[in-house]
């Protein structure tokens, strides 16, 4: 009784794509196999210095920097997102410096610390 | 044109007296019945006297003008304002034509369109079509005006013939450039001049078409003002000299800000673009500047890029100061300040630094255990010295000296050490028959004055009530004493200021001013003062020169007041500050700051009044926000200070003194009779000398602080003005 | 040939549909209104007032009320031009003090008044009108100018090499009656013949004073009297009771 009432508390929101955990998790695993498959063409496409490897490492490590998400709706939307890279890479409206965005070096992080932003020279 | 000194002169030699409107207002009086008019058919209802101009604006109509201005006189010589009256032969000039019972106004008839037209056409005819290299171009009335209010075609045909009327250019001083082709002869700039600089100089010459306005023998416009007339020309033929060809207004944006050059807080706006200060405006504060700035405020700001510190600077091995980077500058001083006790350290705030910097300051070397916190501007402390507010503050307030009817000056030359309360104090003069007097040496003050003497014995005669001008002083209804910060710098400023509060207060006592009325004014002339008194900082550097302090850290002090000499010996110094001046001179560390422009920060004016400078560009380099600095450096120092950002400092602010975050108001202080009981005890006598405020003719104006010192600017005016001393005209 | 003349009057025609406001060259003063420094016109230039005129200073200041001594400005600086001859910027700095105003309030009325001489004139102004009535008048101005140029050697504008003459065409003087007339100094000489004006320059170069008037124009007249005698007033003055009823 008291798990219906707080259930009717919140608002129930209105799916993207998926309705439930399982379905998401599908279509993640279905963008994943196409960025899989597609890794080789955009290799040779656009004659980046990445063999296949590591473009499949790269977007294993893409995948795996949202593991932790577990609200459905931003799993969609980062689903949808991920198509739209995928359709952009495929049809080749990236260039070269696009895709090689993503081997770029690891940037510092911006301070977070009043000393750390005062050295950076950024307002604080 | 209406000239309003001759008749000032009917009315001293007469021996009549006018009584102002404001003294009049004591009594009730029956409102005045109103007129009615009627404008577009619209009806409304304005004082009689109001002119047909005024009265459409409350009608909420514009009329188009060029020769009208709020703040001067009419001329009604443009004929811009033409409007068609019902039952008038011709049109009408309605920024001179009072209204009329009944009158019926149309600004939009066929008749007032076509006048318009007429009166562009003409203008235009002798108007050169140089827009494009106009520096007005943008914000030109002209240009706005006939898009507005124009024909929409051209009958002037003969370009390529005659050509157009030319006219010599004049040469009035490295501030205000002149093209005085493009002049529509509006006048303003001359009714200025003699209206509210009270520098004749300005004047038409010739007759006709050939009539010019200028100087007539080549001459500077000396005046401490003159830059307002730049904003009065409604064409381009007043333009700024240093901004000349730099922007255009649409690609500038501007930041609403305070003025630090004197210590009234002008309201100005500063245009920027590129990350680079371009000018600086004024903005409309009725209680300050209404809408005029000195030229220092306005042409000082290209000091703001020359001579900065845009890097901290360590000592090396050898003496020689090095560019660093923040940390080791920060690390250098905290080994230096191990073992160094806080009462061997002392700090001083020079008179540029904003509210924020002063608390972190005072809380960094609070912290470190230092109490012994001054700014350069001195201040009696002896006696109840700067504990009651009403000491050291303009009590009466800017605006209310046009409710004064006698100005009692003290030590002080406000032309120059407050230009735009001496532009106020001229114009209570002119229209509310003030009666001003002076005790100091004599300077023009552009209006005339009482000269009471230079000494301080006849403050003591006036104070004790055996002086002949003590009668107008006690039959004033509102008398102000006004004392220049100036004069307090002397060794006996204590025992003046308490002199000078007795007289405040027997002023008071025997003038039938009613309890609200406040006598007592301090003329400050440093920005940062009233803020630094607010925090409690002590004023004047004498703590310092006791102590003999192992470390001193300067907050953009400097004015020289502290050499190497007061110090003990291999004292470390640390300055922080914008500019390479004088303090950066001793320092051992250097610690790069921001100017007024660069930061959000909070200023005291003289009457006690808070105000924010808003950041317009960032600091130059590595220089840092003041605040922040202090703020990084005490971390560092191991007390790191409570706050991480601009609100919680101005918390810390409102926590130390509430009238430091009430922006733009004005806390009341009138502690006086309490003031002069707590002072009676610490009383040291009278020196002899006589009172020579430090300002006494325009070339002295110029430089006064590390960013007008700084500026190119400011050395040409220092130049023209000497020229000028020596000129024949 | 013929193509260009009909384009021209094409011109013409296209012209004329525009009304132009602008059809002359606009007449500029040959004076300057600003002020240079030259040897003879400085700050420097010596000028005081006589003892003589400060005294009728005194008075003219008396005319105006008290406080309104500034409205004494253009008789001020008539009385020291009178007395230099011309008007140096020392003089206008002279009556600027005398009253008590800004200097630049009397370079303003000095500037205004054509006849203020702000540049040194001879000794003899010679002024001639050549307005239109005296144009058409008598023999006409233009021949008078021509005598004048041809008697002294100089031209509008100019000054005779011993500093004597000053000659200046200037516009109607109001004694149009008597035209062509020229003035010299304060005198108006009227009804000039060619002759005339050579005998009265030669009379002034010869240290004479000439007779003021109307010349030998109109047979030496009396004032502006009609040549042919009088047309109108030519009788007596009637008495009292004129074409009144007998009864009266």
């Amino acid at each position: 009784m008291a798990s219906r009432a707080v259930q009717q508390g919140f608002k129930q929101v209105k799916p993207i794509l998926s309705t439930n955990h399982h379905e998401a998790k599908r279509r993640v695993l279905n963008l994943y196999k196409a960025w899989y498959r597609q890794i080789p063409y955009v290799v040779k496409d656009f004659d980046v210095p990445i063999s296949v490897k590591m473009g499949r490492e790269k977007v294993r490590e893409m995948f795996n920097k949202n593991k932790h998400i577990t609200d459905i709706r931003t799993i969609d939307l980062l689903v949808i997102k991920g198509q739209m890279e995928l359709v952009e890479t495929a049809q080749i409206w990236k260039q070269r410096p696009h895709i090689m965005k993503y081997f770029e070096d690891t940037v510092n992080e911006r301070p977070a610390d009043f000393l750390g932003k005062f050295y950076d020279g950024h307002d604080p | 044109m209406l000239r309003l000194w001759p008749l000032r002169q009917v009315v001293s030699s007469a021996g009549a007296r006018f009584i102002p409107a404001c003294q009049k207002s004591t009594a009730p009086e029956p409102a005045p019945e109103l007129v009615e008019v009627f404008v577009n058919d619209k009806q409304v209802f304005v004082e009689p006297g109001t002119t047909v101009l005024q009265a459409c604006a409350v009608a909420g109509i514009e009329i188009p003008r060029f020769c009208y201005h709020e703040r001067l006189s009419i001329a009604g010589n443009c004929r811009m304002c033409l409007v068609e009256v019902e039952r008038s032969a011709k049109p009408i000039a309605s920024c001179a034509m009072p209204v009329m019972k009944g009158m019926k106004v149309k600004t939009d008839s066929p008749v007032t369109k076509k006048a318009r037209e007429g009166v562009m056409e003409f203008l235009l005819m002798n108007h050169p079509l140089d827009c494009p290299i106009c520096d007005q171009g943008g914000e030109c009335d002209l240009q706005d005006q006939s898009m507005n209010f124009g024909s929409d075609k051209s009958r002037f045909t003969d370009i390529a013939f005659t050509g157009k009327r030319a006219v010599e250019d004049k040469n009035v001083g490295p501030l205000v450039k002149t093209i005085m082709t493009r002049c529509i002869h509006c006048t303003r700039c001359i009714r200025f001049a003699s209206e509210v600089a009270g520098v004749e100089d300005l004047g038409t010459t010739g007759r006709g078409n050939e009539m010019q306005v200028g100087t007539y023998v080549e001459k500077m416009l000396q005046s401490e003002l003159s830059g307002n007339v730049i904003d009065l020309c409604p064409v381009g033929a007043l333009t700024s000299k240093p901004y000349a060809f730099t922007a255009r207004p649409w690609e500038t944006r501007k930041i609403e800000s305070i003025d630090v050059m004197d210590a009234l807080g002008s309201n100005i706006v500063v245009s920027m673009r590129t990350n680079e200060v371009m000018r600086v405006l004024p903005r409309v504060n009725e209680d300050i500047n209404e809408e005029w700035i000195s030229d220092k405020t306005r042409f000082a700001y290209d000091g703001l890029k020359r001579q900065r510190l845009t890097t901290p600077f360590l000592k090396d091995a050898n003496g020689q100061l090095m560019q660093t980077d923040w940390e080791s500058a920060f690390l250098a001083i905290a080994r230096k300040l191990q073992g160094v006790e806080g009462s061997q350290m002392a700090a001083v705030a020079g008179g540029l630094v904003d509210a924020e910097a002063l608390t972190s300051l005072k809380d960094l070397m609070n912290r470190l255990g230092c109490e012994t916190l001054c700014t350069e501007e001195i201040f009696p402390m002896d006696g109840s010295g700067t504990d009651f507010r009403s000491n050291y503050l303009m009590n009466t307030t800017i605006a209310g000296v046009e409710e004064a009817d006698v100005v009692l000056f003290i030590g002080t030359n406000p032309r120059f050490e407050a230009p735009v309360f001496n532009a106020r104090v001229r114009k209570s003069w002119i229209h509310n028959d003030l009666k001003v007097a002076m005790i100091g040496a004599p300077v023009d003050l552009t209006y005339e004055y009482e000269h009471l003497g230079e000494t301080v014995d006849v403050i003591e005669k006036l104070a004790g009530g055996n002086h002949p001008f003590c009668k107008v002083l006690e039959s004033a209804k509102r008398p102000m004493v006004v004392m220049g910060s100036s004069c307090l710098q002397r060794s006996d400023g204590s025992a003046l200021h308490f002199m000078v509060s007795t007289l405040a207060n027997r002023v008071k006592a025997a003038s039938g001013a009613d309890a609200e009325w406040r006598v007592l004014n301090v003329l400050h002339r440093v920005a940062s003062q009233v803020a630094a008194l607010d925090l409690g900082y002590s004023a004047g550097v004498s703590g310092v020169r006791e102590a003999k302090p192992q470390m001193l850290f300067l907050l953009g002090a400097d004015e020289g007041a502290i050499t190497r000499s007061d110090l003990a010996d291999g004292a470390f110094v640390v300055y922080q500050g914008h500019h390479g001046d004088q303090g950066a001179q001793m320092a051992d560390v250097i610690l790069p700051g921001a100017a007024y422009t660069e930061k959000d920060a909070t200023y005291v004016n003289t009457e006690g009044r808070a105000q924010l400078t808003r950041q317009a560009v960032t600091p130059p380099g590595m220089a840092r926000n003041d605040w922040k600095v202090l703020r990084a450096l005490s971390e560092l120092l191991g007390v790191t200070l409570p706050y991480d950002k601009l609100q919680e400092v101005r918390q810390r602010m409102a926590e130390i003194s509430p009238t430091l975050v009430r922006v733009g108001e004005i806390e009341e202080a009138n502690f006086f009779k309490q003031a002069i009981e707590a002072t009676k005890a610490g009383k040291t006598s009278l020196g002899k000398e006589p009172l020579v405020p430090p300002q006494q003719v325009l070339k002295d104006f110029y430089m006064t602080d590390s960013i007008t010192r700084a500026s190119p600017t400011m050395a040409k005016c220092v130049q023209a003005a000497t020229e000028a001393e020596s000129s024949v005209h | 040939m013929m193509f260009s003349s009909v384009g021209r009057s094409l011109l013409t025609v296209a012209r004329q549909q525009v009304r132009s406001l602008h059809r002359t060259t606009p007449a500029c003063s040959d004076k300057l209104f600003v002020h240079r420094d030259s040897p003879e016109n400085n700050p420097d230039t010596p000028f005081k007032f006589t003892p003589q005129n400060l005294k009728t200073c005194d008075v003219i200041i008396k005319n105006y009320p008290e406080g309104h001594e500034a409205a004494a400005v253009i008789p001020i600086l008539d009385l020291a031009q009178r007395q230099h001859g011309w008007l140096p910027i020392s003089a206008m700095h002279a009556v600027a003090d005398l009253l008590k105003m800004p200097r630049m309030r009397v370079y303003e009325v000095a500037t205004f008044y054509t006849m203020f001489n702000r540049e040194p004139v001879g000794k003899y102004f010679v002024q001639i009108c050549t307005t239109t009535p005296c144009m058409l008048g008598g023999v006409g101005s233009d021949v008078i100018l021509d005598a004048i140029k041809e008697n002294l050697g100089i031209g509008c504008g100019q000054t005779t090499g011993d500093g004597q003459f000053t000659l200046l065409e200037v516009e109607c003087l109001g004694a149009c009656v008597n035209a062509p007339m020229v003035q010299i100094n304060d005198d108006y000489f009227e009804d000039l013949t060619v002759n005339d004006m050579h005998k009265i320059l030669n009379d002034i170069k010869a240290g004479k004073k000439p007779k003021p008037g109307p010349q030998s124009g109109q047979d030496h007249r009396f004032a502006c009297e009609p040549k042919g005698g009088l047309t109108s007033l030519n009788t007596p003055p009637t008495g009292p009771g004129f074409a009144c009823r007998a009864d009266l």
